[in-house]
Parts: C-alpha cells; structure tokens; sequence
C-alpha cells in the first residue's frame, strides 16, 4: 500500500475506537504508527477533523423552531391515539363520548376544516416547494387551464394584483375540494431564481366552516408568511408573502 | 414499538441535529426549517409504521434526506456550483491555521463537492454516525457510502489543504 492509498483510507478515519475497529482503517493506522511521513500527516488530519466537525456542531438552529414544529403539529391535530395500537380504545373512547355527551360535544367539537388549518396547510404549500402545474404569465391561460381542472377560476384579482407579474398556477387540494394556487413574482421577497414569492389561493366558501363573512382582508402572520383573507362572493381568497402587513398591502 | 415516543419528546431529541443536517444540505435557515417540519410532519403520520423504536433517529434522517432530494427534484432552489469553477474562490488552510475557518467556509466547502457526496460527508462529521448508520440513513449499500466518502473527503482535504490525494486506483473502500 502507498501512500496515497493509506491516506485516502486514512481520510474516513475519525479519532476513536469505532472507526478504528474497520479491518482497513486498523491497518491503515498500523502502517502510519511505523512511518514518520505518514504519522505527522495522520495527526494534522485528526486535528482539522475534529475542527471541521466543530464547524459543523456549530450550526444551531434558530429560537422558536421546536414550539413552532410542535404547536403546528397540534393545530394540524394528527394526535398520536390514531396511531393502530390505540385505534380500538380511541374507538370505543369516541363512541361512549359521542353517546353521552353528543349535545355538548358538537358545538365545541375540534375540526380540522377551519380557516386556521388550511391556511397552515396553504402557507406549507408555498414555503415548503412545490411543482407548478402551469407556468405563464396569461391570465386567461391560467383561468382556462383551472377550469379545466374543476378548481376555482372566477376569481376577482384587485386592481393591484392585476398589476403584479404571474408566473402560473397549480391546483393544489383541501378536504377533497379543489384550490387554486395563483403565483406571482414580485421581486421584493424572493432571490432573482425563484419563480414566485407571492400566492393567492382561492377556494369555495362553503367548504371553510368558519370562513370570515366580510370581504375586508383580516391580516395575519402564518408561518413565515404574512397573509390576508378575505371572502368574495361565494369564494374565500387567502393572499400570502414573506414579509411585513406593509408588504402584503401593496396587493390589496 | 415506535408509537411509544412522545411527539413533544422526540421533537425536542432531534430537531437540533437535524437541522444542522438539513442545514449543510440547504445553507438556507428558512429551507431548513422547512424540511425539519416537514419530517417531524411525516413522522406523526407515518411514525407508527416503524416497528423497531431503536431506529427512530436514522428513520427522521432518512426522511429528511428524501424530502431535500424531493424538494430538490421539484425546484432548483439550492444553486450549485460546479468544482471546478469555484475552487479559485476557496482558501486553501494549512492544517495549522484551519482554526481560523468559520463554519460558512466549512458549509461552502461542503457545498463545491458534487451533491452526491454532501450527504455522507455531512453526517461524517455532524453526528459520528458509523458508516453501517450512513449507509442506513442514506439507503445506499455500505461499500458506496465508503466510495461517496473517500472521494467526498478526498475533495474537501484537496480544498482546504490544496494537497491532492491520488484516488483512482481501485481500493476496497
């Protein structure tokens, strides 16, 4: 074995007995213990491993992470008794509930068709990547290309946001009901390469319980987004964007 | 097995290391974020299907390396820079001074070797994982994880050192 061999054997070598214990690596080291040249090489590469990987341990990640994972996973109530060991008992739990206390129950019961939750859900749509189906900048090509797909495509853009650059759409999906995903891109919030930074997802009024009755937007901050909501007719408009309410308001 | 852990717990056990993972893979916080959600997402919907509870760390790096490599297939939103046009940017360290090397050198580094040996080479160093667990995480055979990190290290010494290891010649690793 020559040098260069031993060191390319020598490279996945990281201080301490696990990776010593490799068949290779053991005998890489053998070889370096009885050469000079190879044991001084062998010591400054340990030592900028264990810096390297210093580097690495050094990434934290930012405050809040954990709380916002975790009340996220409540709000989208995927609970842990749905998992099969429980599924039985959660039946039988559900049933003697619904049975004794259906009257009290009802009004008070959780849903997971609330305006709080698709518009987690939809915020996840836009910050987490997604495909387009379509990419245009026609908007009578979009609307055609929704209809076709049975998603909302009579929707009322503001005067502003007809102004602002369509990059397409996509028909994305809530509670078996279709939504309609109109990109834009602003440039305000977004790298050059990026194909959108601003999305209007319209959807029927009647499959939100708890839709807002009025047609002023109600700002609020979704995940990273900011967003404003409003219904229109027999539509409901969640309008989302990085940034501030100042930022969102430019397309009101 | 597995649907004895907490979802707060585990959030709590694993959501720093991978997001460092996710991080070296991304150089972006908010793409990070994202794929660390995601995978403690997947996790409350398809967590109960793990049977040995002993392998729940592997499986949550494991989903995270499948939604970058996804999220990755669907938009080009992580640009990368080919070796050969970006080593004249790289400093080249001597091994004395490789103190001096923040962490965003490390991850630019990390980031000029092809993307099939970030991975491996990531969790070289962020969680002295063996390699049998590498291979498990990435769900290659081992002899390919210790192909992808030879030649992945190999890269990254020749970066930061400016000493080129010969590694063409066939070995075992």
């Amino acid at each position: 074995m020559n040098h260069d061999e031993t060191k390319t054997i020598l490279l996945l070598y990281r201080h301490g007995p696990a990776d010593a214990e490799d068949p290779q690596i053991a005998g890489a080291l053998a070889l370096a213990k009885h050469d000079p040249e190879l044991a001084g090489w062998l010591a400054a590469h340990c030592a900028r491993q264990f810096v390297i990987g210093e580097k690495f341990r050094q990434i934290t990640a930012p405050a809040g992470l954990k709380e916002q994972i975790i009340s996220e996973q409540a709000a989208s109530e995927i609970m842990i008794f749905w998992r099969p060991k429980f599924a039985l008992a959660a039946a039988v739990a559900v049933i003697l509930l619904f049975g004794t206390l259906a009257v009290f129950w009802f009004p008070h019961r959780a849903q997971d068709d609330t305006l709080a939750i698709y518009q987690n859900q939809m915020a996840g749509v836009a910050l987490r990547g997604y495909a387009m189906d379509l990419m245009t900048n026609d908007p009578a090509t979009i609307r055609a290309y929704l209809a076709q797909n049975h998603a909302p495509a009579d929707f009322v853009l503001s005067a502003k946001l007809k102004q602002a650059a369509l990059t397409g759409c996509a028909v994305e999906s809530w509670q078996g009901v279709k939504v309609s995903m109109i990109c834009f891109h602003t440039g305000q919030t977004s790298a050059a390469n990026e194909a959108s930074d601003l999305w209007l997802f319209v959807v029927d009024r009647a499959a939100m319980k708890d839709a807002p009755a009025g047609a002023s937007p109600q700002l609020s901050k979704v995940n990273r987004l900011i967003t404003a909501t409003w219904t229109q007719g027999d539509k409901l408009y969640l309008l989302g964007t990085a940034g501030d309410e100042q930022t969102i308001r430019q397309y009101l | 097995m597995a649907e004895s852990v907490d979802f707060e717990n585990l959030v709590a056990g694993y959501y720093a290391p991978l997001y460092q993972f996710a991080f070296s893979l991304t150089r972006d916080e908010a793409d990070s974020c994202d794929l660390v959600q995601q995978t403690f997402s997947i996790w409350a919907r398809k967590g109960h299907q793990l049977r040995d509870a002993t392998k729940v760390k592997t499986w949550l790096f494991t989903t995270l390396h499948r939604e970058f490599l996804s999220a990755r297939r669907k938009q080009t939103r992580w640009p990368h820079v080919e070796l050969e046009h970006a080593a004249a940017e790289l400093p080249v360290v001597a091994p004395a001074t490789v103190n001096r090397l923040d962490a965003a050198q490390v991850l630019t580094a990390l980031a000029q070797l092809d993307e099939v040996f970030q991975a491996p080479v990531a969790l070289f160093y962020l969680q002295d994982y063996s390699y049998n667990e590498i291979a498990d995480i990435l769900e290659v055979p081992l002899g390919t994880v210790k192909s992808r990190l030879a030649r992945g290290l190999g890269r990254l010494h020749e970066m930061l050192t400016g000493e080129k290891i010969e590694t063409s010649k066939p070995t075992n690793l």
